[in-house]
Parts: C-alpha cells; structure tokens; sequence
C-alpha cells in the first residue's frame, strides 16, 4: 500500500525536476559563468559574476530596494484588504459568496489592463491628478513613473489574494468570542485587538507571505508605472537577460530572488509555529 | 479501393486540411527568417519576403518575429545543436557577439555576387554577415505642442518641456545613444575617451523627464500627447508620422545624427544553405533595398538601389546629412556599454 502510494508520487516528481528543479540548477550554473563584454558567455567556471555583483554596491540597494518596497506594498494590501475580508467573512451566508466573487472579480483581467487603468487614473492628465487641479492644487504631485504609481498600483493587484488568504485564516474567528468579550465589558476596538486580530493572525502570514512574494516577483507592473526611476531585482534581470545580454548577471540576480523568497518562506514557518 | 459514398465524401473534406503539407511539398525548400516583430514585420513582409517568395516559389519562407536583437541570439544560442533559424537579422553589436560565439557562416566580400554592390560600411571587421539596413537617430516631437518644429537636440533641454519628455534610458540602445548625441552637442570629444560630457547633460535634463523606460514605445507616447518630445529611430517615426494624421513629428537635428546598423546573418547548420544564401542575397539586391527604403525609409545599404529622392529626403542618407553624423564604432561602444550604463544609474535615473 505504502508502495504504491509513493509510487503515484512519481509523475509529480518526475515533471517536477525535469521542468523546475534541472532549468535551475542550470540557472543557478550559468551564474557561475564570466559574462564577456558584448553578451558573451565564459565557458570554464568562475566566481567572477558573484564577486562582482556583492562587491557593486549598487546591487545591494537594488536588493534592499525590492525588499522595501515590496513590504510597503504587503503592509497597504493587508490594511486595505483587511476590512474588505472581516465584512465579507461576517456578511449574511447569502450575500458571503456574491462578495467573495466581487473580491476576485479583478483577478479575471490581466494585471496589465489594471496597471494601464491606473495609468489612466494617475497619469499627468489623468483622472485624479485633474481633480486634484480643479481643487485648486496647481502643480500636484507626479502620481506615476514613480514608486508612488507602483506602490498603488500592485496593492490594487495583489489585493484580491491578501483577501483570499485572510477569508481562508479566518477559520478560527468565532462571533460567541466577541460576544462574550463585549459582555465583560471590552469596547470594540479592545474585541478587536484582543480577540479578532489574535485570531486571524494566521490569515495575515499567509497573505502577506503571498502578496510579498507576489510583489518582488512583478515585473509588468513596475515597469509600465516604474518610468525606468524604480529600479527592482525583477526589472533588473529582464534589463540584464534581455538588453545588456548579460544572462550571467541576470541568473545570479534570479538566484538571490530565489534566496530572498526562501527566506520569507522561513520567517513565515517560524511565525506560524510560534503563533500556533 | 472501391470508391463507396463516405471516401466520395471523405475527400473533399480531407483535401483543405492536406493543404498547408501539399504547399510545403510544392515549395521543395524551407527556411525561417527570424527579423523584429511589429510594425517593422508589417512593412517586411509583403515588400521583400513576398516578393521573394514570388521569385523564387521553390523556396517557403517562414517569418519568425523577435522582439529584439537580443531575444533573437537568446533563440539561436538555444539552437545550436539543431538550427530551426536560417537567416537572422539584428543588431551589429548583438551580431558581433553571436559571431564571436560561432553561431553564424562568415559571409566576406565575395561570398556572394550582390556582396559587390554594397557599400563599403556594409562590412563590418569581426561580424559574420553584411548590414542589411540602416537606421539614424531622430528627434521626435509633438507637432501640436512643439512650435516650431525642433531643429537641436538642445530643445531636450528646454525647460519649457518639463514632464513632457520620454526616453528610453541605457542600457537600452536609445539611452546609449542618446549619451554619444549629447557627448557632441555639449563639447565632449571623442566617445572612446569619456562621455563624461553627455552624462552630465543628461543629469541636468533627467528631473524634466516624464519617463525613462516608455511602453510600449515612445512614438506612442507622443502620438498620444503624453509627451511633447522624444528620441527614437528615423524609419519607424517616419512610418508612425505618416500614420498619426499630424500627431507625431521627425526631425534629424542640425548638429546631425547616429547610425544604426541591422546586419543579416546566416546561421551555422542551417540545413538550407542554398536557399538562406538566396534569401539574403535577395534582401540585399537592388529591388528589396528599393521597395522597403521607399516603404519604410531605412537607408539602403546596396549602392546600385535607385531610391525616389522623395523616400531619400526622409532618410539620413543624403550627402549633406551624410557630412554631419556621427561615425559610431558600435563594436568598440558594446564594451562600454556597461560603463555607461552605470553611469546612467548612478548620476541620471536617481535625479528628481
């Protein structure tokens, strides 16, 4: 039984090093590659590509940049999400699945649509900028091209699967608690720290575990409202694979996004095992 | 067999899906071209590999679009053990790279009879295949928000446009550009010493710009007023202005312009060399560098190409265009192409 129970294991296991596990280590080689001038790749093995990039400092703030602006972006989806999934998690049984649909309805347009959307909305002669004119501001602020464009617009993005994680977290929130709480005397916003956050602490690692990585993993979104001044790891490998030709640079840069999503992965067991 | 009513009917029905084989069995060689993608292929291929095709209807031709020079060598590096790709076109520096790699057939003066007809600066020292096309750097502008039209590179660094400006930064091509522009206009002397010049300038500009990185492209951007002022590439902003209907303007500045260089390549392996080399010795002969200067106004690299002086006055390729532009050495700017580029991230894309 336990045979063949491990033996339906391996197609899984087969598709997954032959489609995931050999591309990277291959990538995690090619790192180990000199890249030659004009787009040329070393044949023997080096540690020159490592040495260089750990030595640049400016690799380093595009690695600190990533991880910064990646938790802005985790921190504003959970404290807009938030909200959105405790009223759909305490709405009428009737009315929870047509909000849930609602929540996820913009998972079904592709996340360039939304960021050209916000494009729209934020852009020069755009939406809210034009509104922030006729109120009388006559210079606002560049909305777009910017961190601010990107921030706002992969918190709108990411959001639905924040909400998705803390609906699946909220598992644990029982409204005798709260009841019970309030009848002792606790006002609302002591229910609320004492009872329902404690409680859907599961929910947020999740969903800032999913919207963290999400974040420094997006390419489209930064790079259409980024305007080339948010330098990022992922919009550093596209530049680095696709137009300076250095894949040497650009498979070392994957591996660190790699490392980084691995240490979130870690931080979010530790959290889980320590909260439970 | 006998002929029963199913097989009577079975054959009319079977015979268009048979069709794309039976062409391909007419057609007794294939090759694939590999060239950009957009409105660069739109123009290609009905005014030389339709023609092409009509010359010579032994020979299928398949289009396969790239994005870029560099996805373009990304596929043939992944090929080199069994080429799908026989014929490639990119960039002279991304090609130097693939030559020096040893994935194309060095194609010298002689190889081919139209080899003859081209112009000397067709053959590049170090890169397998000739230039096929010329580009030249050109300022692009908004007509209805830029009165005059611009007639130096300096209106880039005209206070009038902030906000109004989209480039596409280094290590985009562009960028680089637009680093070597800027390194003559403010007195900088000769690139392969320092371009130290043109970083500067373009630091000062950088806070006016609207964006570094425009998508999809910066002819967009100003077709669609966001920008007033941009930079680009001569033969796709002639082909975008005629289209706009007055919104998108091209200008080769006083000071003069930049070539850029689009060679053809044959890939080493191809399994139809015979018919690559046709191929390629189509799209350098007279009636292809003809037909697709006058329909896109890249200039000609085959000198016995009699282009109408109409479709010439929109190219750089005139004796007095000719006198002002800049001679770039772009297998010597590939090696500095990152020391520009982390020029660009320390001094230009960090100013606000």
């Amino acid at each position: 039984m336990r045979r063949t129970a491990l033996l339906l294991l391996v197609p899984a296991l087969a598709v997954n090093l032959l489609v995931f596990l050999w591309p990277m280590l291959n990538l995690a080689a090619l790192s180990f590659r000199d890249a030659l001038p004009g787009g040329g790749i070393g044949t023997v093995l080096s540690l020159g590509t490592w040495r260089d990039l750990l030595a640049d400092g400016y690799y380093w703030s595009l690695l600190l940049n990533s991880v910064v602006v990646s938790l802005i972006i985790t921190l504003a989806a959970l404290f807009c999400g938030y909200p959105i999934a405790l009223f759909v998690h305490r709405a009428p049984a009737r009315w929870r699945n047509l909000l849930m649909v609602a929540c996820i309805a913009p998972l079904l347009v592709s996340a360039v649509v939304r960021t050209y959307g916000w494009l729209v909305i934020l852009g020069d002669r755009g939406l809210l900028p034009s509104l922030l004119r006729a109120l009388g501001w006559v210079r606002p602020p560049r909305l777009v091209f910017n961190e601010i464009g990107v921030v706002v617009a992969l918190t709108e993005i990411l959001m639905p699967y924040m909400i998705l994680s803390l609906l699946a977290g909220f598992g644990r929130l029982n409204p005798v608690l709260e009841e019970a709480a309030a009848s002792l005397g606790a006002r609302p916003f002591t229910v609320f720290r004492r009872i329902v956050l404690p409680l859907s602490v599961p929910g947020i690692l999740l969903g800032c575990l999913l919207a963290f990585v999400l974040a420094v993993s997006s390419f489209i979104t930064p790079s259409l409202l980024g305007g080339g001044r948010v330098p990022l790891l992922a919009t550093e490998i596209y530049d680095q694979a696709i137009v300076s030709l250095n894949w040497p640079v650009a498979a070392a840069l994957s591996v660190i996004v790699l490392a980084v999503f691995g240490v979130a992965l870690t931080l979010y067991g530790r959290l889980s095992r320590a909260e439970a | 067999m006998t002929p029963t009513r199913r097989r009577l009917l079975a054959a009319p029905l079977a015979l268009p899906l048979a069709a794309p084989f039976i062409r391909r069995a007419v057609a007794a060689r294939s090759i694939t071209f590999a060239a950009y993608s957009g409105i660069f292929q739109e123009n290609y291929e009905p005014a030389v590999v339709e023609a092409f095709r009509r010359a010579h209807p032994d020979i299928e031709v398949t289009y396969y679009p790239i994005a870029n020079s560099a996805q373009a060598l990304g596929l043939v590096r992944a090929q080199k053990a069994a080429p799908q790709i026989d014929v490639v076109m990119m960039d002279v520096s991304v090609a130097k790279t693939g030559t020096d790699e040893g994935l194309f057939e060095p194609l010298p003066k002689g190889s081919l009879p139209v080899l003859d007809e081209l112009t000397p600066k067709a053959f590049i020292e170090g890169v397998a295949g000739p230039a096929v096309l010329f580009d030249n750097y050109v300022l692009l502008y908004s007509p209805p928000q830029v009165k005059p039209a611009p007639t130096s590179w300096k209106a880039l660094w005209d206070p009038a446009y902030d906000g109004k400006i989209a480039v596409q930064a280094a290590p985009d091509i562009v960028g680089i550009a637009l680093t070597l522009i800027a390194n003559k206009v403010f007195g900088g002397g000769d690139y392969h010493q320092s371009v130290a010049a043109g970083i500067d300038a373009i630091a000062q500009m950088a806070p006016r710009v609207l964006t570094w990185d425009p998508k999809p492209d910066a002819y967009t951007f100003l077709i669609d007023g966001t920008a007033a002022l941009g930079v680009g590439w001569n033969a796709r902003g002639q082909t975008y202005a005629r289209q706009s209907q007055g919104k998108l303007g091209v200008a080769i500045p006083d000071e003069g312009s930049l070539f850029q260089i689009n060679t053809i390549n044959l890939v080493k392996g191809s399994r139809e060399t015979d018919a690559a080399k046709a191929f390629i010795s189509y799209a350098l002969g007279t009636a292809a560098q003809k037909a697709f200067t006058e329909r896109m106004f890249y200039g000609p690299v085959n000198t016995k190409a009699e282009i109408s002086p109409e479709a010439l006055a929109r190219t750089a390729a005139t004796p007095e265009r000719l006198s002002r532009m800049l001679d770039v050495d772009w297998i010597a700017i590939s090696k500095m192409r990152d020391a520009i580029t982390d020029q660009w991230r320390r001094k230009i894309l960090r100013a606000r």
